[in-house]
This record gives C-alpha cells, sequence and structure tokens, in this order.
C-alpha cells in the first residue's frame, strides 16, 4: 500500500479521500487570482518540502524551478481558497515538526519528516497523510498544468516529460508510437508565458 | 403565486442527450414543444484545451444547479449518507453530451432478454441472488429502427459488425444485425490502437473501433475531428464532438415548434384531480412560473428523475408522482466500469505517444461480454467489454502508479515517471450490471438542495454477480496487456460505482406495473400523460455506454406519443 516508500499506487479509496479534502466551496469559488496566498516563510516551507519530493538533478528542473510553489501560492488565493487554511495548517505541522524552521533542515532530515507525513506517523498532527497527498497532487498540477495557472514555468514540466503541448490539430502522425511529436510550445489561453 | 404561462402541448424537462432528442420528432410532428432547462447555451469558443479548466476544476460544468444537489451515497441502510463534492453530470443546452466521451453504443441483442436468455442456458439457479432483473418488454429488433435514426441524426462514426446478418470483422461481430453501415467510418486508427488491435487478433478474439458520435468527416456542416486530446470532460470547440446541442436541438429550432425556456429550475410536476399531469412549475430568476402541458416527458439524468417524481408529491400520488406501486427509485444501479474500479493498467516499455485523441478513438474486444462465451461454472453471468483508449493529460500521465517499482516521491520517483508518464495506459472494462433488491433510490432525509428540497440519497449494496465478471473479465485484459508487450499489469478490486455518469433505473420500463414504473413505450402506469425518457428507464446496462440506447428509447417514446397523441393527451 501507499504508505511504504516502495511504491505509489493510490487505491481509489485514497482518490476518493483526497478529494474530500477539498471543500465544495474551493472548487466553486471565484475564478480570481489575486497574487498569492503564503507569506515568504509559508512559501518557503512550501519550496523546501517540494525540493525534496521533486529535486533538480541531471534529468532536469524540479518542482521548485517548474513553479510549482508559485501555482500553488496562486490558486490557494483564488480558486482553491476554501482549502488555504488547512495547507497552511499542514506548512505549520512541517516547522512544529522541525522543531523552528523546516526549510533550515538538512536533506535527509527533511526526508524523514516527509517519510513521516506520507506514513501517516507523524506526531501530533492527524492529517499530515492528508495534508502529503494534497500537497503532493497539487505540486502535479503547479508542474504539469498550463502555464497561465502560473506553473509549469517556461513549459520546464511539459518538456521533462516529454507532453508535447496542447494541439488543436492533430496530424496522424502526431500519433505514431515511439516519436515525439515536436513541442508545441503554447498555453491554451493564447499566450506563450502565461500571463 | 406563480405566473401562468400559456399552455403547451408537451414538456421536454431536460435538454441533455435524451431530452434533446425527443424535442426533434415532437417539434417534427408539430406539436408546440417547450424544452425546459436548468442551464443556458455555451459558447463552443469558451472551451479550452486545458486540464485545469476541463478535468481538475470541471469548469465546463460550473456553476451548475446539479453542483446544489449531488446524490448522496451510502452501501446500506443502516449507514450514514454522504454527499461527495462532485456532480459527474451537468446542466446546460446539450447537457452532459457537450462534455461526455461520446462512445456511441448500440446494445447486444442478449442484454434486452438476459434472464431468460440465462434461464435457458443455464438453467434457473444462474440468475443472481437478490436481482430484480426482468426481461426488457422490448427486443433488441424493435429498437434498431430507432437507433439507426439517432445514429444518422445524430452523426455516429463507426464500422458496422453484422450489416443485416452478413458478419465484417472488421466491425464488432457480435453485434445485433443493423439495417446498414454507419454513416461516418469509425474515428482513424493509431500506433497504439493497431498494436493493441494486432495483440487481440494473436489470442483469437475480434478486435474492433468503437462507435462514437464524433465526426471522423465532416458532418451534417459540421467539422472533423481534430483529435486535439481533451475531449474528456470538454467541450468541442469544433462542434465535431455531436452533443445535442449542435444537432437534434437546432434542427428541432428550425421547425419554429420548439420553445426553449432555459435557466429554468423545475420544482414540481402538477398533476390534477384524477391524476393526470397539468403542466410542470419552475423557477427562473427568482420567480416561479405554472407551464400547463398536455404532456410531460421527464429527462432530467437518472437521479433526478427519480428525485422529481419522489419531489411531485399529490392527493392522488401520495409517495410521489407515479410511485402507486412504490417502484420509483427502486431497480436502480450504477455501472460496474472504471469509475467503479474495474480498470486494469498497464506499463509499456515503449512511449505509446497517445497523448492526443480522444476517449472514443479506442479499439475494443466484445469477446467476453454479454453471453459471447461460455458460462458454465464460472458462477456469474455477464461479462465485460474491454476497451484501451487514446487522450492523456500530463497531469494525469505524471500522477501515474509506479507499479511497485519507484517510491512515491524523491529522485527515483522523478526519475521512474518522467520515463514512464508516457508509458502507461489505462483500460475500460465495462461490466454487464443488474438491478438489486439492496440497490435503490430515495430522498436523503437531511441532505437537502438551497432550496429546501431533499437531495436523492444511493444506497448502493455488495453485488457478487458482477464482482466475479469484472475480475473475470478484468484477467482477460491483463492477458490482452502482456500479449501486447506490457512488464508492469496492475489491477484494482472492483466493488462498484458511487455517483456515475453510468446510472440506470430507478423509473424502470416493463410490462408489469407491480415492478416497473413506466410501460415499453416509456410512458406511466399511473399517470398516462408522463413519459419517462433517460437510462432511469433501463433495467439492465449493457457492457458498453448508455447514451446511444438511451437516446433510441426516447426518439421511440416520442414517436408513439406522435402516433397516439389523442389517447395520449387527453
Amino acid at each position: 500500500m501507499p504508505a511504504s516508500k516502495e511504491s505509489w499506487n493510490p487505491t481509489r479509496r485514497e482518490v476518493l479521500v483526497t478529494t474530500a479534502f477539498v471543500p465544495l466551496a474551493a472548487l466553486v469559488a471565484s475564478a480570481q487570482t489575486p497574487a498569492g496566498a503564503l507569506t515568504p516563510a509559508q512559501k518557503s516551507t512550501l519550496e523546501a518540502f517540494l525540493d525534496r519530493l521533486c529535486p533538480k538533478d541531471e534529468s532536469g528542473p524540479g518542482a521548485v524551478e517548474c513553479g510549482a510553489a508559485n501555482y500553488i501560492d496562486r490558486v490557494l488565493a483564488g480558486p482553491n481558497a476554501g482549502e488555504k487554511s488547512a495547507f497552511a495548517e499542514g506548512l505549520a505541522a512541517l516547522d512544529v515538526a522541525a522543531a523552528g524552521s523546516f526549510a533550515t533542515l538538512s536533506g535527509e532530515q527533511r526526508d524523514a519528516l516527509i517519510t513521516s507525513f506520507e506514513a501517516g506517523t507523524a506526531a501530533n498532527f492527524a492529517n499530515a497523510r492528508a495534508f502529503f497527498n494534497r500537497a503532493r497532487r497539487l505540486m502535479l498540477e503547479g508542474m504539469f498544468s498550463d502555464p497561465h495557472y502560473g506553473g509549469n514555468t517556461g513549459f520546464a514540466g511539459w518538456d521533462l516529460i516529454h507532453y508535447p503541448g496542447p494541439r488543436l490539430a492533430v496530424a496522424p502522425e502526431d500519433q505514431k508510437m515511439n516519436v515525439a511529436p515536436k513541442p508545441y510550445r503554447a498555453s491554451a489561453w493564447g499566450s506563450q508565458n502565461g500571463h | 403565486m406563480a405566473i401562468r404561462l400559456k399552455p403547451v402541448d408537451v414538456a421536454v424537462i431536460g435538454l441533455g442527450a435524451v431530452g434533446g432528442v425527443a424535442v426533434l420528432p415532437l417539434a417534427k410532428a408539430g406539436l408546440r414543444v417547450a424544452g425546459i432547462e436548468a442551464g443556458t447555451w455555451l459558447d463552443p469558443h469558451s472551451y479550452k484545451a486545458d486540464e485545469i479548466y476541463n478535468n481538475v476544476r470541471s469548469q465546463v460544468t460550473s456553476g451548475n444547479k446539479v453542483r446544489t444537489e449531488i446524490p448522496t451515497f451510502r452501501t446500506s441502510d443502516t449507514q450514514k449518507s454522504r454527499q461527495g463534492a462532485t456532480h459527474p453530470m451537468m446542466n446546460g443546452i446539450g447537457g452532459t453530451s457537450i462534455h461526455y466521451h461520446a462512445q456511441s453504443w448500440r446494445l447486444n441483442p442478449w442484454d434486452f432478454q438476459a434472464r431468460s436468455a440465462s434461464i435457458k442456458r443455464y438453467g434457473a439457479n444462474s440468475i443472481p441472488q437478490g436481482t430484480t432483473l426482468e426481461d426488457w418488454p422490448l427486443t433488441y429488433a424493435d429498437l434498431e429502427p430507432y437507433y439507426d435514426l439517432v445514429e444518422y441524426e445524430v452523426g455516429v462514426s463507426g464500422k458496422a459488425g453484422n450489416i443485416m446478418g452478413k458478419l465484417d470483422a472488421l466491425g464488432n461481430v457480435y453485434e445485433g444485425p443493423r439495417r446498414r453501415e454507419y454513416p461516418m467510418p469509425a474515428l482513424r486508427q493509431t500506433d497504439f490502437t493497431g498494436m493493441m488491435g494486432e495483440a487481440a487478433r494473436k489470442l483469437g478474439w475480434k478486435p474492433f473501433h468503437g462507435p462514437a458520435a464524433i465526426n471522423s468527416q465532416p458532418y451534417g456542416g459540421r467539422a472533423a475531428c481534430g483529435y486535439h486530446g481533451y475531449c474528456d470532460r470538454g467541450g468541442c470547440h469544433l462542434s465535431a464532438k455531436n452533443s445535442t446541442a449542435v444537432t437534434t436541438i437546432p434542427a428541432a429550432m428550425k421547425t419554429k415548434h420548439l420553445a426553449i425556456h432555459d435557466n429554468a429550475n423545475v420544482r414540481r410536476i402538477e398533476v390534477d384531480a384524477n391524476g393526470r399531469v397539468s403542466g410542470v412549475t419552475y423557477l427562473k430568476g427568482g420567480k416561479e412560473y405554472f407551464l400547463p402541458a398536455k404532456v410531460v416527458l421527464v429527462g432530467t439524468y437518472t437521479y433526478e428523475n427519480t428525485r422529481l417524481l419522489l419531489l411531485s408529491q399529490s392527493k392522488p400520488f401520495r409517495r410521489g408522482l407515479s410511485n402507486n406501486h412504490g417502484q420509483v427509485g427502486r431497480h436502480y444501479f450504477g455501472h460496474w466500469e472504471a469509475q467503479g474500479g474495474t480498470s486494469v493498467t498497464a506499463l509499456f516499455p515503449v512511449d505509446l505517444n497517445i497523448w492526443y485523441g480522444a476517449i472514443a478513438q479506442n479499439v475494443t474486444c466484445d469477446d467476453w461480454a454479454d453471453d459471447n462465451f461460455d458460462h458454465s461454472g464460472l458462477g456469474f453471468i455477464g461479462g465485460a467489454s474491454i476497451q484501451v483508449n487514446t487522450e492523456k493529460h500530463p497531469i494525469g500521465a505524471a500522477a501515474m502508479s509506479t507499479f511497485g517499482r519507484a517510491p512515491a516521491w524523491g529522485p527515483k520517483w522523478k526519475a521512474f515517471m518522467r520515463e514512464n508518464a508516457g508509458r502507461w495506459v489505462g483500460s475500460y472494462v465495462q461490466t454487464n450490471t443488474f438491478p438489486y433488491e439492496n440497490t435503490w433510490i430515495d430522498l436523503d432525509p437531511d441532505v437537502k438542495d438551497p432550496l429546501g428540497d431533499p437531495v436523492a440519497r444511493v444506497t448502493s449494496g455488495p453485488k457478487v454477480n458482477e464482482q466475479r465478471a469484472a475480475m473475470h473479465v478484468q484477467s482477460k485484459m491483463e492477458e490482452w496487456f502482456r500479449a501486447a508487450g506490457a512488464i508492469e499489469v496492475q489491477k484494482s478490486t472492483p466493488n462498484g460505482p458511487a455517483i456515475t455518469t453510468h446510472a440506470y433505473g430507478g423509473t424502470r420500463m416493463g410490462t408489469n406495473p407491480e415492478t416497473n414504473v413506466v410501460d415499453q413505450w416509456g410512458f406511466s402506469h399511473e399517470a398516462p400523460n408522463l413519459g419517462v425518457i433517460g437510462a432511469s428507464v433501463m433495467g439492465s446496462s449493457g457492457a458498453r455506454n448508455p447514451t446511444l440506447t438511451a437516446q433510441a428509447l426516447a426518439w421511440r417514446t416520442a414517436e408513439h406519443l406522435i402516433k397516439n397523441w389523442k389517447a395520449i393527451a387527453s
């Protein structure tokens, strides 16, 4: 089961639980996107967390470089505002678990705490596992969504997994196996940089 | 007091996949038709090739009435029901046919007689315990002309496997005989669907391309599909997906006999002292209106069809409209398919490049569906169609299972995900599902919509037959993936869906008024000028998507009304 670090295999139940973590109000709230929801300290904790989940390495940029923290900051101030306080609690719990500032811990120390959140065994924080699942999910959204939403900086996320980008007309040769279509770097919202 | 509107001949509640079809023959026949719809027109220019917009935020469906009346769910009557955060359906002219996958299947002949055919072949003990399954009150041959009408009117792509008994292995040889070829060829094959088709043939199976209400070539004055890959939960900016908003509804409007009442929230179907339906009360812009109608057709989707009847209580119908036999809400069931945990997922050692396309661009095998194989000793009836599709989005791709080969995060996960996000694929295992005594819809005693009306509550108990069938065919799906070169295959334990886009029953169709709400034509056994359209009349699911069958039944109901207008309307 997914609590182990051996494999990630979200069960249907977990998908439901993860969905349930988002209040209905969050899903139907205004699409206005003010600048950001997180304080500099919260954002620093978030980046320190995401940087361990998906680090920058020789294979390419990590979650932070792909703009995932920026995406999360923006959506928590906008359409996902309903889950902002739950998310902030999770970030605060990371700092509490770090006995100060999560961002100042070493990589190994951060990994140990993240492992306890993933397993739901973090002390004094019952929502640790739900927070881990939700933060991981939002990281994926931030890395791989249309740049319109503030993540996937410079299409770095799409390049990382070789997603060739939305084409409005797809030719038969664009659906060949083992032939990567030429990346088409455009936002569905008609801008190259997402603004 | 309600504002009284000018009377109409027929009020159709819901202008979605089925109401949007029924209005066309009615309007063409010269009847004055009112289409009452909770949503309004959507602008095709607003549809986006954007996973966040379509799949994460469900923005094509946002701001809808449905979100305020999400059915609650529980798995037994000793449990407290829970309400989820999202509704799979939407309001809008065209309804969910705007964002559906547009798989446009005929059921196979066996589905209409599953009970008697199973008894005949395997004996009475083969019928699952607790099922309320009956034979349908019509056969495949009865419905065939209406399948044909809808396929040509709406526009369906596909390859026939059986034209008047002449089989063609390029199509589905298990399908019932059809009078002619599809109006358009099937959506194009890809490398991936071709590879899967070849693997199935090696196994001795009979793969084919599934039918889709998507233009494979220009049709009806609309463009061909661009295969851009954002069909799932998205509207089509080309209008190449044949929702009723771009097909039958505009055609009905041309007759000048269809008046659309949009943004109208129907509260009740009204009844006179004799138990005849007299019209519809709806809210629009804060005002209440009463629309008198000689006949009312309800096409608001399975959950809302039951809910609206149960809410419409009157002296002649104290337990809800057409519910004096207590059958409204009974015989409900959700389809055991991907939403019910039946999916099988595979990892390949090559880049599949299925980013583009559409769910309906698929390859399907019917060898393990219906009664297409010998069930002796298997302990279940029915089976499942199995299918693989194109259309993958980047967030969903990266959210993949690691198949036991990598952890959930960190550098090893990143390396695995980076290599394999484009190398895995799921499948559809759509299982024949039947109605049971332990599964029904009623009104939730605790959860209400903003107007104070209770929402629908689904109680759905375990189903041994469906679980056995789904697991049996999951193993076939695994075999298929392995034959095509998959290096990992994962199966989940199926347990049936909660609230789903494949929902059936609640107003079942049948000749016996003791066990069915509507007759073989879709008209109430109790209120003769009330018709019900949609999959809520279906007494079994078949092993494939429901929409075309619900549309064909709706056309048939409309035609029956036209032919028997005087008897039904007065």
